[in-house]
């Protein structure tokens, strides 16, 4: 006799914005089969009220209870659905920049808005995954589509060696994070991350050493993801290699699902090991990725690969929150016996409750920013260049003011966004992480992130400094103007200081109790 | 004991022919050494009473997908053997760190204690039923619905994606 499953309404919550990004991309791939119309933008709109609606959905989400659903392979909480409205505009507003960028190029096809709403809900279930198997598919359904994204656009060299480096390094990693799992499976006898954390802690009286190497695996796994240094090597080829609505897409989406999905693992594997060791190694990890991001960015004329450290280094500040909640309580960690105590390292629920906060912030403004940063370079770049070296060298910004004076006011809110200079929504994520991790104790990290970002604002000034201040050069060719990429810059831009002005109620919405299910 | 034997036999030869794969230059052998490697591997995978798991492993993959594997590679008569290894400090540094990883499990691996026994080794209707189609089955359908759901869509994303990638320039 088989004991069914009863799964109600109640359990589906959390598959909804993602059954509705799936819906939308089979009615775009069926569109393409019976829609043969020579002007495609209606699939970029389609896409971007499907992504709508999946937003909606989530955001309405976002207000229940925190609590274990489907069996307990998914939570709903809302982190993951706050972290699913911000993926769900970040794919809205890129596939707004693919109109545009597809049709100078004549390149737009169903597929491709269908696997930008494929990755979509890959991230929403990532994000809401609590058992490693479940986690490890969702992982590979957006990494999966962004492979096939990256190496959607063959002309040159470059995009076919970044979908091959993406595709191998991420199977790699993606190795690592399984192999990771199997070790813990190994250790306690489960996969799901609720039961690892009540089992973890007698796991580790007997088979310490395993529970050390899985989580050792899982962590190099998801350092891949968010591209920490040194896990980082693919970062500037794949970005630079893939259509600049992709890089966008990639720059918010992945990274956000896998910093959500990275914080629900391991809060769940920390209890039972000694607090020093994921303190430290997140520790090292976020102070790496921020002083590497950074200093990499430096030297780089290329824009398009300067955007790509700096979100290496943006990753790093993200850490930096992240590493915020492994802070081990100072008056536990002097009289604990070492390996084997089990001590509870999640204490300070108010420093939780800023991290979280601050870590959504920071993913909101960083998605409207990021997806405006690189929307700016898909509207600058010409199909005439494609198989130019210098495609996004600085000089191809000089003089923008004057030849494109909007998008070059909307870059330069974007790169102060990025700097994080007041009164743009950067400078309040900033200060949301920064203030947390010293609420944790982290005053010397949060220093060095502090220096570190003030370093980057040399890069970003640069960017406003060639737009504004040098002469554009006499052949500049003229731009490719699409209404789409217009409404995807006003939207970034307005939001960009917007939210930095009066970050109002979102503020208050993620600065909510609970907003992680067992957290 | 027969076991044990058994298990040594079947984990060298994985190793082997994975090692095998990588090492040998012509693509067929290549593909060759994948096919053995799935069959020891599907020989631990009987050790493991997980017999199901096993036939589907030497039909689905050394079966049909190898096969396809090796149409391809002839189909695409690759005989272009470049070098295999080249030196350069960052290989050097991989293999360091290669050996770093793995000298650290067998040290892990090592300090394990013996594995708790097996209660039900001699439940003649468990040891009839446990890993059988059915059993397999109502665990997929029952206690592993979502992540199977999940499956689905990873399936459908990756068609997608090789035909994305597969077509003619865009």
């Amino acid at each position: 006799m088989l004991n069914t499953p009863t799964v109600t309404m109640f359990d589906l919550h959390v598959v909804l914005p993602a059954a509705a990004l799936v819906f939308g991309a089979i009615v775009l791939m069926l569109s393409e089969v019976f829609l043969s119309s020579p002007n495609r933008t209606y699939m970029a709109v389609i896409a971007l009220v499907t992504s709508g609606i999946a937003g909606v959905v989530a955001l309405n989400n976002a207000f229940e209870p925190a609590r274990l659903v489907l069996q307990g392979f998914a939570v709903i909480d809302p982190f993951s659905s706050f972290m699913t409205v911000m993926v769900c505009l970040g794919t809205g507003l890129a596939s707004l920049l693919a109109a545009g960028f597809l049709k100078h190029r004549n390149a737009e096809r169903g597929e491709f808005y269908a696997l930008m709403l494929f990755a979509a809900a890959g991230m929403s279930l990532l994000a809401a995954s609590n058992e490693f198997i479940t986690l490890f598919i969702n992982l590979e359904v957006l990494s999966v589509a962004t492979y096939a994204l990256t190496a959607f656009l063959r002309r040159g060299p470059r995009p076919a060696e970044a979908g091959f480096k993406y595709f191998i390094l991420g199977a790699f990693a993606g190795a690592l994070l399984l192999y990771g799992a199997a070790l813990l499976y190994g250790a306690t006898g489960t996969t799901r991350l609720s039961d690892l954390a009540t089992l973890l802690p007698g796991a580790m009286a007997t088979r310490g050493g395993l529970v050390y190497a899985g989580f050792g695996l899982v962590l190099a796994g998801f350092a891949f993801k968010v591209a920490a240094v040194p896990f980082h090597m693919w970062t500037p080829d794949v970005y630079e290699g893939a259509p600049t609505p992709v890089t966008a897409l990639m720059s918010v989406g992945v990274k956000a699902a896998a910093i959500v999905a990275m914080v629900r693992t391991f809060l769940a594997l920390v209890n039972g090991l000694d607090p020093q060791v994921p303190f430290i190694l997140f520790s090292l990890l976020a102070l790496l990725t921020m002083v590497g991001g950074n200093l990499l960015a430096m030297p780089q004329r290329n824009v398009k690969r300067m955007l790509a450290y700096s979100s290496i280094a943006h990753a790093g500040y993200l850490l930096l929150g992240v590493t915020a909640l492994f802070v081990p309580d100072a008056a536990r960690s002097s009289d604990a016996g070492g390996v084997l105590s089990a001590t509870p390292l999640l204490a300070n629920a108010a420093v939780n409750a800023s991290v979280y906060k601050g870590i959504l912030f920071y993913l909101l403004g960083y998605t409207v920013t990021s997806i405006g940063a690189f929307g700016t370079l898909a509207a600058i770049e010409r199909r005439e260049d494609e198989t130019r070296s210098n495609t996004w060298d600085l000089e191809r910004l000089a003089g923008l003011a004057q030849r494109q004076p909007g998008w070059a006011a909307a870059m330069a809110a974007f790169m102060l966004s990025l700097a994080g200079v007041p009164p743009m929504v950067g400078f309040l994520g900033k200060l949301y992480i920064f203030s947390a991790a010293v609420d944790a104790g982290l005053i010397w990290l949060a220093v060095v992130g502090v220096l570190s970002s003030v370093a980057g604002t040399y890069y970003y000034l640069r960017v406003v400094v060639y737009m504004f201040m040098r002469p554009a050069a006499a052949d500049a060719p003229a731009t490719f103007r699409h209404w789409t990429t217009e409404v995807a810059l006003v939207v970034s831009a307005v939001a960009t200081v917007a939210l930095g002005i009066v970050p109002g109620p979102i503020a208050e919405w993620l600065s909510r109790a609970g907003m992680v299910f067992g957290g | 004991m027969a076991e044990q034997v058994l298990f040594w036999v079947f984990a060298i030869g994985t190793i082997a022919g994975a090692g095998g794969v990588i090492a040998v230059r012509n693509p067929v052998a290549s593909a060759i050494s994948l096919v053995a490697t799935f069959f020891f591997l599907a020989g631990t995978y009987v050790l493991l009473w997980a017999h199901t798991i096993a036939v589907i492993q030497v039909l689905v993959y050394a079966g049909a997908i190898m096969v396809l594997f090796l149409f391809v590679i002839m189909l695409l008569s690759l005989t272009d053997h470049g070098p295999i290894v080249q030196l350069s400090p960052s290989r050097i540094a991989g293999a360091l760190a290669t050996a770093a990883l793995l000298a650290s499990l067998v040290g892990v691996f090592r300090k394990l204690p013996p594995g708790d026994t097996v209660t039900w080794a001699t439940d003649a209707s468990r040891l009839s039923s446990f890993g059988t189609l059915k059993e397999l089955g109502a665990v997929l359908y029952t206690q592993w619905l979502f992540p199977f759901e999940a499956v689905s869509l990873l399936l459908l994303v990756a068609i997608v994606g090789a035909v994305v990638v597969a077509k003619a320039r865009v």
